[in-house]
């Protein structure tokens, strides 16, 4: 009780507080601007940190990867382009929404979902830190290949009209992560020769050449003018019942967020991918998904602001970082002198409980924060695509190039921004390449990892009891759609 | 006579005015030359991660040591330290433009993948080792390395590691040790990351870990996870036999340092030396390396230092060799 009294003053200081609002405003604009993510954010502020005490440093941190989170959606929302790649599934909805003129309801779903994602997140690491941290640990080679295979499955989702189409747009992404270094050789494998392929085809050019330079030489080649001033008809915030009707997405989306946070390297994008196929899933009118459907943006909202603090869990009681940011996290607190571990509750109680109580304050930080800035955001959607489109390609390109310093970066975006074009002007959709890349180093480095700890007995996938679920579910929902498709031609031609 | 004194303070006139001159112009040369402006401390690795946090403690701890100069760390990744390294040999010649050098440098020297060598960089200092060890989970039957290695010569193909990558300073660290022991066949289970490979070995998917003593730390002092032997002999784990006390005479390590461009006069390297020293030796640094759980392990020079990375490419050489892991 003692420890908790003092956590709480510790965040109630002048100085904490000050944290948690640079890091929240940083924290939004790091998200939202493409390039820039909840890790290069962190980055970026981590010799900030060094001068400050441990409880604002971590406080100022925190709550700049919570409000990351929810920045990436912005411009997921407003222009399509997804800010980090979390928000990428926030694009399916949100961005039609916004074309319907709604961008001030879309931003408002996603600011709700976000804070209501965030806090659900939240209270899982103050409730079930210790066995949530055993159960992350059980996750092996066969359970992530399970999982890897089950998230890939969702291309059948995201196909479109055409899925000979889509599955070509997988395949492609599949490809793309093949170059590099083999995790498990070490051997170079499609780089050509050259070096800079050697850390292989990272996922933020990618992303960016895909939604915002591919759109944009898209915009220029149809010469369309796609915004008749979408602001002002629906800059309004939505309403509080309508926010509050979205609670079973909302719930869902936590609940995948919180389950695939806590797992070190599955990660915020796999999470909100899962959650909003899984809402697509059990709706009642799956067509209207894509369309601007408003649970189709509280589901992967919610889902990951619910990985931040789910991925504190393996973070704060086994020191093994879940994510990216979770990294940048342990070497500043590394340098705090704090080493997070099994013992920190009982060595360092004080600092968590600081911590549980920022987290809660951070939440509230990136509502204020995300709702004073959505005005500004329906304005600039309302900047004539022309100006607009080679102002984000410009900021983005250099964001593309904020994290790693390594121009190579940039010309992949621009290579991403050709290929993506040619692939939008023949009808092929682009989220089908990104699952492939973000996927695919999972699932084929636990599948061999799987085998060789097997010594190449493949039974060890029926085995194991998570992966064989996750396999069979995933095939289910890969086939699901193209019967239901047959079944529904069958009966529209008797 | 008059006359001559004249011309005797003239002429030492001249000469007093030379000799101003001319040391002027050196003492100036010497001073604008170094540190003439902000250090800038190259780092390839991930931010956050152990080479990152050196550059940052160096950074903290240098400027009184660099005539109050700004130290700044700067980041770039790409193309396995390529991207970082030709940065730096672009350089040749300023002393402001530094680089962390690690083992991970020169085991991708070695596999070719990089078209660097150490002789492309002047070496300054080596200034830490992050001790290489092999840890269990508590459950684990295993109570010593030697057991490992027995129960891998017993059963073939039955004892698994888990670590760090497949050609990197962490496996090939433990294939010297396998090496040593007899080459017991004990599969290599390669991670993205350490910290990847502990939780395999935590969640019982592997049978131990190789891996540095800062990832396992806290997992030691709570008893989830035992150390079998540590490649050096800790202060902080003065009861856990070393390879050496276990039979096996070898002391694999992965360590950091400091490089410079190519092409640094001597006397610039050896004045970034001795500043480099001073910075090691604060308290602040003191505090770093102690929070961080690394070992000094100084080494300066290009005859020592600069021998040593080239020994080490060498050696690595051999090792993925013999793994059948070298590139083209």
């Amino acid at each position: 009780m003692a420890d908790f009294l003092s956590g709480l003053l510790s965040v109630l200081t002048p100085g904490s507080l000050l944290s948690i609002l640079a890091g929240s405003v940083l924290g939004v604009f790091a998200g939202a601007v493409p390039g820039l993510s909840s890790t290069v954010g962190l980055a970026l502020v981590l010799p900030v940190t060094f001068a400050l005490d441990p409880a604002p440093a971590l406080l100022m941190m925190i709550s700049l990867y919570m409000a990351a989170e929810y920045g990436g959606s912005i411009t997921a929302v407003a222009i399509g382009v997804p800010g980090s790649s979390p928000a990428l599934a926030t694009t399916f909805d949100g961005y039609p929404m916004t074309r319907r003129g709604e961008v001030g309801r879309a931003l408002g779903i996603s600011l709700f979902s976000s804070m209501s994602g965030g806090l659900l997140g939240t209270i899982l690491l103050v409730a079930a830190l210790a066995p949530l941290a055993r159960a992350a640990i059980a996750f092996g080679p066969a359970e992530f290949f399970g999982l890897g295979v089950f998230g890939l499955a969702i291309v059948a989702n995201l196909v479109g009209k055409d899925p000979l189409k889509g599955i070509v747009s997988a395949l492609l992404g599949l490809t793309a992560f093949v170059v590099g270094l083999d995790v498990l050789t070490g051997a170079p494998r499609l780089t050509f020769g050259s070096s800079l392929l050697m850390d292989g085809l990272a996922l933020v050019p990618m992303l960016i050449g895909f939604f915002a330079i591919a759109e944009a030489l898209e915009s220029i080649a149809s010469g369309r003018r796609r915004t008749r001033r979408l602001a002002g008809a629906g800059s309004g915030f939505p309403r509080l019942r309508e926010l509050l009707g979205l609670w079973p997405s909302i719930l869902r989306g936590s609940a995948i967020g919180g389950l695939i946070g806590v797992i070190p390297g599955a990660g915020a994008t796999i999470a909100s991918i899962v959650a909003w196929n899984e809402e697509r899933r059990v709706a009642k009118r799956p067509e209207r998904f894509g369309q601007g459907e408003p649970a189709g943006i509280a589901a992967p909202e919610a889902a990951n602001n619910a990985c931040v603090g789910a991925a504190m869990i393996p973070l704060l009681a086994l020191g093994i970082p879940g994510s990216a940011s979770a990294a940048v996290l342990l070497g500043g607190l590394t340098v705090q002198g704090v080493a997070p571990g099994p013992l920190l509750m009982t060595e360092r109680a004080g600092l968590v409980y600081a911590l549980y109580a920022g987290f809660f304050i951070a939440v509230a930080t990136m509502f204020a924060v995300g709702r004073l800035g959505i005005p500004l955001w329906v304005r600039v959607v309302a900047i004539r695509p022309a100006i607009l489109m080679p102002m984000i390609v410009a900021v983005s390109l250099i964001g593309a190039t904020a994290l790693r310093g390594n121009p190579a970066d940039a010309w992949a975006a621009l290579f991403f921004g050709i290929i993506g074009f040619a692939l939008l002007r023949r009808g092929y959709p682009l989220a089908p390449a990104v699952l492939g890349l973000i996927l695919g180093p999972m699932i084929e480095t636990n599948y061999r990892r799987a085998l060789t700890l097997s010594s190449g007995s493949h039974a060890v996938f029926a085995e194991n009891p998570i992966c064989l679920i996750l396999l069979v579910f995933g095939l289910l929902s890969f086939a699901a759609p193209m019967v239901r498709n047959r079944l529904g031609r069958q009966r529209a031609t008797p | 006579m008059k006359d001559r004194t004249c011309r005797f303070a003239t002429g030492a006139g001249w000469v007093l005015a030379l000799v101003v001159v001319v040391g002027a112009a050196c003492g100036d040369r010497q001073e604008v030359a170094f540190p003439g402006r902000a250090i800038e401390i190259v780092s390839w690795a991930t931010p956050g991660g152990p080479s990152d946090l050196l550059a940052r403690a160096l950074a903290a701890e240098a400027p009184p040591h660099f005539d109050g100069q700004r130290v700044t760390v700067s980041t770039r990744q790409g193309g396995a330290g390529a991207v970082g390294m030709q940065y730096l040999t672009r350089r040749a010649g300023d002393p402001h433009v530094l680089g962390v050098f690690t083992a991970s440098g020169t085991v991708n020297i070695a596999t070719g993948r990089i078209p660097f060598d150490p002789g492309d960089f002047t070496p300054i200092l080596r200034i830490q080792v992050d001790p290489f060890l092999v840890a269990v989970r508590d459950e684990s039957p295993f109570r010593t390395l030697n057991g490992l290695f027995e129960a891998a010569t017993a059963a073939p193909g039955s004892v698994s590691v888990s670590g760090f990558g497949a050609a990197s300073a962490h496996s090939l660290g433990f294939a010297r040790l396998r090496g040593a022991a007899g080459s017991p066949d004990i599969r290599w289970i390669a991670y993205e990351g350490s910290g990847d490979a502990v939780v395999a070995a935590l969640g019982g998917h592997t049978d131990a870990v190789h891996t540095n003593y800062n990832i396992v730390r806290e997992h030691l002092r709570a008893g989830t996870m035992r150390v079998l032997a540590t490649a050096l002999p800790l202060h902080a784990l003065p009861r856990t036999p070393s390879y050496a006390d276990e039979g096996f005479d070898l002391t694999p390590a992965h360590w950091r340092g400091v490089v410079g461009p190519p092409d640094l006069p001597p006397a610039l390297r050896d004045d970034l030396r001795r500043r480099l020293l001073a910075t090691i030796e604060t308290p602040g640094f003191r505090e770093y390396m102690e929070r961080a759980a690394m070992e000094y392990a100084v080494m300066d020079g290009p005859e020592s230092f600069g021998a040593w990375m080239a020994g080490e490419v060498a050696t690595s050489r051999e090792l993925l060799a013999g793994l059948g892991l070298v590139g083209e």
